[in-house]
């Protein structure tokens, strides 16, 4: 079996079209994973990103667009070039975790390096490399139908790293775990994809996993990339409106640009107010919407300003409001704030306490009112 | 994006996923399994409009005098409406009643008794007439010859040689699948939609006929339909318990024209096709009664339905159990039993002289015991070669996304929708004007029997290939496998359950053959079911009673294996 040596892992698509009949799944993507990155496509279901991960893995045949691997082309329609998933050396985790129920755990692991007709001392030892890496080394003779999700997870993990691959795909891998395992699991991922070095691409609909384990995030909408950068980017910058509304969460105010300076803007919002706003871009035109992260407003009773917080109000903004409703959610407390362009969320941590129907001041610099594009 | 990279024209050597030669490969397989089912009906629509010589082909003039001709025999037409509506009212009912008993009350040995329900099934409507013959004809059934003793009388208590009997046997042994099909329907219902009832202050009663009844009606509404469909076409029990005492319907008038010298073909095609055009209809009916009427909330979702407390209802319903395995299993069996053992059939113990001549015919004797082993021979030959080749057409249909696929599925369903009688009537008269000499040959049954079953194995082995999520296998091909080398460790393994099983249903079902066979067998090339009924027709009851139960037992032992093999499986598969 001839597998080719993709050592160094880089990951190239360029201008890659999926379509399926009629509807077009993945619509012109382009992006690069440098080697021993993580990199994460983060969309709603049917954004294109499991079809892009599939697509590099050679699942899906696309219709256009070129893939390469190390360096070489593992499809490109201008070549006419589609190698079979199988000699692409890479590896996958799936959804499902696709653990064999027929085999045993070390039969499950030793899959890939027996594939590979790795002599049988070697395979004892990856295998025992890989099932210690999982935490997994005591379940090696089980048969695999007898393991929990969060086993059965493990000994996917511990399959797909067996036989060295220079790339590693995820799909979706923690969906099918419950809330507590999956964040467990978050932070082995994390260990683990720093100790192998390998080049990684992970999908997943969650932006709290994305965020927690990328070195870059992929924010993919209808097929199209919206913003390629890393989480904290994603996060304070973003750059659309889909992905200030789907990363994290984030009040959407619309309003018109009115001076321009060197990043900083002045926006007006109904009820007469201007917000200072920062523009990563120049906008176009004056119709405009701000972004402003939920957990970065500040909160303070009316005319105690100067006593909390020490925030700057001559160049922050403070809008006066009202409490309208006070949800308790434990790690930590939203608000629905009235003011006179609307209504504002608000989360505080669990000791900002006001009363509902409270006059409030809400603050936040101009750094954390993003400008969005369009 | 534009489409300048694309049409992406004819793919090359690094594409292994090649359209052409799948979509070629695709094409040949359908074309064949048209040909196989499609062939016999052509067949048999040409030969139904041909006014000339029957014994032609093709028609030297065609004409509709055939189906005009139909309404000479409305007699025919009326006896079997009346039997097939009195079959289907007495097996929906004992169908719901039984799988409501079965799937909502606490009764001792549920699961037992739900495996035995599906016993007359196997046990065929045949070897089931056969029985009810012996127990329940007039003067010397076992049953009336007991009254005549008990009540010291000289009239009888039942005739079997009736429509009533015909519709009971039928409705015995044919009528299973209205117990399976109401069952299925009860157990997808969530118990939470009860429960809600419940809960809202309605009372158990009121529950069960607000909520239940209107819940499970398109279910066993389609279920009326799926059965009135079977029973038309049904042939076992109408030849056996009508044609003695002239009384046809009209498969047995198809066999009857058949017969006949000359064969009157025309007039079997004509009836054939009028059967088929009610059959499809029916069958139509039904899939729209199971789509339009099946509520959202009734899911494909096995769920463990509560069982109600029933109080003294329960042993009413339980003794209905029991009496439906006596009379469907139990009885049939002593009977053909003790009459298999028996020189002449009686049931007075004075006057029995047991014998093991009819088993010692049945396996020794030259034209019999051929019989015997060609089923057997049939049985594993077309199970084995059957499901490689249905293997290969599911996993066209199901897996591959070769445009065309679903034209694949429904040819291969199609021989579900044409009773099996007609089917066997294309069959011969194709197969007698081909110039292929294999007319009355071992090999024309064979490829009889693979066309027939097809819907059979194909549902099979689908239901387990859909079972095994596609990640199993595209897992096996990212680590590195080949194609072969996945299938033979991952896909193989994880199928052998489901490829188990289609065998032994495959061989089940040749074993016990008797529609297509009856037409097809010749001098050199006899099965067994036919076997029994020739020997039933030159008044040898005894031996057609140890013919019945050899056939049985070897049902039955597949049944068990297969049985076997699936609690095996069971816990090994997610």
């Amino acid at each position: 079996m001839k597998t080719a040596t993709n050592a160094d892992g880089r990951i190239e698509v360029s201008d890659l079209v999926v379509r399926y009949g009629d509807a077009t799944a993945v619509d012109g993507v382009s992006f690069t994973v440098a080697r021993g990155e993580h990199v994460t496509l983060l969309g709603p279901s049917g954004c294109g990103k499991t079809t892009t991960l599939r697509a590099i893995a050679g699942l899906e045949t696309p219709s256009g667009g070129s893939i390469r691997i190390g360096g070489q082309a593992v499809y490109s329609a201008a070549e006419r070039r589609n190698v079979p998933a199988e000699k692409r050396g890479i590896s996958m985790v799936f959804q499902s975790y696709a653990v064999w129920p027929h085999m045993s755990v070390f039969d499950n692991v030793a899959y890939g390096l027996r594939v590979r007709k790795t002599p049988r001392a070697e395979i004892a030892a990856q295998v025992d490399r890989a099932l210690g890496l999982v935490q997994m080394r005591n379940f090696a003779d089980r048969s695999a139908s007898l393991l929990s999700g969060g086993q059965q997870q493990r000994v996917a993990l511990a399959r797909a790293i067996a036989f060295s691959p220079s790339v590693l795909l995820f799909d979706e891998p923690l969906s099918n775990l419950d809330a507590k395992l999956r964040a467990e699991m978050r932070v082995e991922l994390r260990e683990l994809q720093r100790r192998l070095d390998i080049t990684s691409v992970y999908v997943t609909h969650d932006q709290e996993e994305a965020l927690a384990i990328s070195d870059r995030v992929i924010v993919m909408h209808v097929g199209g990339i919206e913003q390629i950068g890393s989480p904290e980017d994603i996060y304070h910058r973003p750059k659309t409106r889909f992905v200030a509304d789907f990363v994290g969460s984030a009040n959407l105010i619309g309003g018109k640009v009115s001076a321009t300076g060197n990043g900083e803007i002045n926006f007006g919002v109904a009820g007469g107010l201007t917000l200072r706003a920062w523009a990563s871009h120049p906008p176009r035109g004056d119709e405009a919407t701000v972004a402003v992260r939920t957990a970065l407003i500040g909160l303070t009773v009316k005319g105690a300003e100067k006593a909390t917080d020490g925030a700057d109000m001559d160049t922050g903004n403070a809008v006066p409001g009202t409490i309208r409703t006070r949800l308790f959610c434990g790690d930590f407390i939203q608000y629905v704030v009235d003011w006179a362009a609307g209504q504002l969320i608000v989360r505080r941590p669990p000791t900002d306490l006001f009363a509902e129907g409270a006059e409030v001041t809400a603050s936040f610099t101009p750094e954390h009112c993003v400008l969005l594009e369009g | 994006m534009t489409t300048a990279t694309l049409p992406i024209p004819q793919p090359r050597r690094h594409f292994t996923w090649r359209p052409s030669g799948q979509g070629v490969a695709t094409l040949l397989i359908t074309l064949f399994c048209a040909a196989l089912v499609g062939y016999p009906i052509v067949y048999l629509v040409a030969e139904s409009l041909n006014t000339g010589d029957p014994g032609t082909f093709p028609p030297e003039s065609l004409g509709l005098d055939n189906y005009t001709n139909l309404i000479d025999d409305s007699r025919i037409l009326s006896n079997t409406a009346f039997v097939a509506c009195l079959a289907t009212v007495m097996a929906v009912v004992l169908g719901f009643l039984v799988a409501w008993t079965l799937t909502r009350t606490r009764l001792p040995g549920r699961a037992y008794l739900e495996r035995l329900m599906q016993l007359p099934y196997y046990l065929t409507p045949l070897v089931g007439a056969l029985a009810w013959a012996i127990l329940a004809s007039p003067k010397s059934g076992f049953l009336n010859q007991l009254w005549h003793f008990v009540a010291r009388t000289d009239s009888d208590l039942f005739n079997i040689y009736s429509p009533w009997g015909i519709a009971w046997v039928m409705a015995l042994f044919e009528g299973t699948v209205a117990f399976v099909m109401i069952g299925a329907a009860m157990k997808s219902m969530d118990p939470s939609l009860e429960e809600s009832s419940r809960v809202l202050g309605a009372g158990k009663w009121r529950t069960m006929l607000r909520i239940t009844l209107p819940l499970v009606t398109p279910g066993v509404l389609g279920a009326a339909v799926f059965v009135f469909a079977e029973m038309l076409g049904s042939f076992a029990a109408a030849l056996v318990l009508g044609v003695p005492g002239r009384f046809f319907v009209i498969t047995t008038a198809i066999w009857e024209a058949t017969l006949s010298f000359p064969p009157d073909y025309g007039r079997a095609s004509a009836l054939g096709i009028a059967l088929f055009g009610v059959m499809f209809c029916s069958l139509t009916l039904y899939r729209w009664i199971i789509r339009r009427g099946t509520y959202a909330t009734i899911t494909g979702k096995a769920f463990r339905p509560r069982p109600l407390e029933m109080g003294a209802i329960t042993w009413l319903l339980f003794a209905l159990c029991c009496f439906y395995v006596l009379v469907a299993v139990a009885l049939p069996l002593l009977a053909l039993l003790l009459t298999s053992f028996q020189r002449f059939a009686t049931v007075f113990v004075s006057q029995m002289q047991f014998t093991l001549a009819n088993y010692q015919t049945a396996v020794g004797y030259g034209a019999v015991s051929s019989a015997l082993g060609n089923s057997l021979l049939l049985g594993v030959s077309v199970a084995t070669i059957g499901v490689v080749v249905m293997a290969v057409l599911v996993w066209i249909i199901y897996r591959s996304r070769v445009p065309g696929h679903s034209l694949v599925e429904y040819v291969v369903m199609f021989p579900q929708a044409v009773p099996r009688m007609v089917f066997g009537l294309g069959l011969l008269w194709a197969w007698l004007n081909i110039p292929i000499p294999i007319y009355g040959t071992l090999w024309l049954l064979a490829l009889a029997y693979f066309t027939v079953m097809l819907p059979l194995g194909v549902r099979t082995l689908a239901g387990v290939v859909l079972q095994v999520d596609k990640s199993l296998e595209e897992c096996a091909r990212v680590c590195g496998a080949s194609w072969s080398y996945q299938l033979r460790t991952v896909t193989l393994p994880l199928l052998r359950p489901g490829i188990i099983a289609a065998w032994l249903l495959l061989f089940i079902a040749c074993v016990r053959e008797l529609g297509v066979s009856i037409f097809l067998v010749g001098p050199n090339a006899k099965v067994i079911a036919p076997s029994i009924v020739s020997a039933w027709i030159s008044s040898s009851t005894e031996l057609s009673a140890a013919l019945a139960l050899i056939q049985s037992a070897a049902v039955f032992i597949a049944l068990i294996v297969l049985l076997r093999a699936a609690r095996r499986y069971s816990g090994e598969l997610p």
